[in-house]
């Protein structure tokens, strides 16, 4: 009786230290992270569905970061922009409305109401480039890329989204006169700040009049 | 009697406290001030020179004896520098590297010693080498420097491309940047392509030589702006220099100068003093006790044209 009750002992230390001391794992979900290829445009692509909508609503007015810029650039700066280098190029998130003026090649002028005066801004048509989008929605942390490229890559898929599936349908919709809400990104130089005339590159556009 | 050895071990701790804290600050436990090299891959080209000066003048404002060693864009010069300073007892390297792959072999070197060793401007190819890499945002700055130059040339026309060193990364990640715009215009359409290495004098020989193949081009797009001089020279011999427009990347006293003539159209304008500064920062930090770096920060690039000139001098702003 003994002798059984020191082999059912024995057992149950084997098998209280062996639990869970041993894991099975198929080989193909342990690949070396390092050498897996970074997919931009899957990583884009969720970013846009599953983050984008909420950063959208959550954007600056535009004469509300004007003001506050012109006010405490610092907490400007701060509360509103976002940058994943060093350097004086801050990005922002804003919206705006107002009224197409004018129709050209590249870009559409809009004029803004600010304060009792009308601004004028141009919403980028054709030349969608640089990291404005990536870097103003503030979705990508440096610290999780070693490879500028991949950093690249997720601003130019994001540009592409706004190439190819945003903007066709505006341009070919949109008439002088028209009365536009816009969401989108904006590059300041925060060593030389100039607002009129200032490029917004589009994500969201709608055109209510 | 209990009371005495209560004091002195007192003291002797107090004794330890300051010296440990003195090795974790920039002197060393003899009270000599730590030492940071700054490895720059030549001392050729006034931009190098730049960014050789700012790095030792910021590290020796923290306190730290700073001195530069010239690889002179060679990576065997290069290893012997590396060997050199381990042997010396260098506490960091601030290191702008002659080649994206030969140079790792160095820096793992210096790992190897226990010296932490911060990039700047250039990069290696490895993740895992160099505690952190400090480089210009090449690509995005090529980037605004081919949109304005689809701009200037209206979508359509004609142009060579002079590359740099090819075993440099910044050559392909300024040359991709650029397509990444130009390529999306088919009326737009690059005639050669060819390397003048980063330098000046190259520049000017391979220029002339694409002249004769490709006399009506439109304008030259060039990965430094020691090339864009040595392209313009070109132009200049050739009676070409108000026809053809000149586009480079870097911001060099020559460049600036020559954008507010309207001799070169634009440039993308790097800030080596921030690279430098921002290296020697990150090795005070270090040597202190900080291990948690980014691998790569990005230094943003701003296009200078004609239209923002009096917003800028050389090697960055007013």
């Amino acid at each position: 009786m003994n002798k059984y009750l020191k082999y059912i002992l024995l057992l149950s230390v084997i098998f209280l230290a062996g639990y869970k001391s041993v894991y099975l794992k198929k080989l193909s979900t342990m690949k070396d992270p390092v050498n897996e290829k970074f997919d931009a445009v899957v990583f884009t692509k969720k970013l846009w569905v599953k983050k984008l909508p909420a950063k959208l609503e959550a954007a600056v007015e535009l004469s509300t970061l004007m003001e506050m810029v012109k006010a405490n650039p610092g907490e400007a700066f701060s509360k509103y922009s976002n940058a994943l280098g060093i350097g004086n190029y801050r990005y922002s998130l804003v919206k705006t409305e107002g009224s197409v003026t004018a129709i050209n090649p590249d870009d559409i002028t809009l004029q803004i109401k600010s304060g009792d005066s009308a601004l004028n801004v141009m919403l980028a048509t054709e030349y969608i480039y640089g990291n404005a989008i990536r870097d103003a929605s503030a979705l990508v942390d440096i610290k999780d890329f070693t490879n500028n490229m991949d950093l690249n890559n997720i601003s130019e898929e994001m540009n592409k989204k706004v190439r190819y599936e945003i903007l066709p349908f505006f341009k070919r919709n949109v008439k002088k006169g028209d009365h536009v809400n816009v969401t989108g990104a904006i590059e300041l130089n925060a060593a030389h700040i100039k607002f009129n005339g200032i490029e917004i590159i589009p994500v969201s556009l709608k055109i209510t009049q | 009697m209990k009371k005495n050895l209560l004091q002195e071990l007192k003291c002797l701790l107090l004794v330890a406290l300051v010296l440990s804290s003195g090795c974790k600050n920039n002197t060393t436990s003899s009270g000599n001030p730590k030492k940071i090299a700054i490895v720059v891959s030549t001392l050729n080209n006034p931009w190098f020179v730049f960014l050789a000066e700012s790095a030792a003048a910021k590290a020796k404002a923290f306190g730290y004896d700073a001195k530069i060693f010239d690889s002179q864009n060679n990576t065997s010069l290069e290893s012997d520098h590396f060997d050199n300073i381990a042997v010396a007892g260098f506490d960091a390297i601030l290191f702008n590297p002659t080649d994206a792959d030969g140079s790792v072999a160095n820096v793992l070197k210096a790992k190897t010693a226990g010296i932490p060793v911060f990039c700047m401007d250039r990069e290696i190819n490895s993740t895992t080498a160099a505690t952190s890499q400090i480089l210009s945002d090449s690509y995005s700055g090529a980037v605004a420097v081919g949109k304005y130059f689809t701009q200037q040339l209206n979508k359509k026309g004609t142009y060579v491309e002079l590359l740099g060193l090819v075993g440099d990364n910044n050559t392909w990640a300024r040359s991709k940047g650029f397509h990444s715009v130009t390529d999306n215009y088919p009326e737009l359409k690059m005639v050669a392509q060819q390397s003048a290495d980063f330098d000046r004098n190259k520049a000017l020989e391979v220029m002339e030589s694409l002249l004769q193949a490709h006399p009506d081009i439109d304008a030259v797009f060039c990965g430094n702006d020691g090339m864009a001089m040595g392209a313009y020279q070109a132009l200049v011999s050739a009676g070409k220099e108000k026809k053809i427009k000149v586009f480079g990347f870097d911001g060099s006293e020559d460049v600036i100068t020559s954008i507010s003539e309207n001799k070169v159209t634009a440039t993308g304008m790097q800030f080596p003093k921030t690279m430098a500064e921002t290296a020697a920062q990150f090795a005070d930090e270090y040597i202190k006790g900080k291990r948690d770096f980014p691998q790569k920060i990005p230094v943003a690039v701003e296009l200078v044209t004609s239209k923002n000139i009096n917003d800028y001098t050389a090697y960055g702003k007013k």
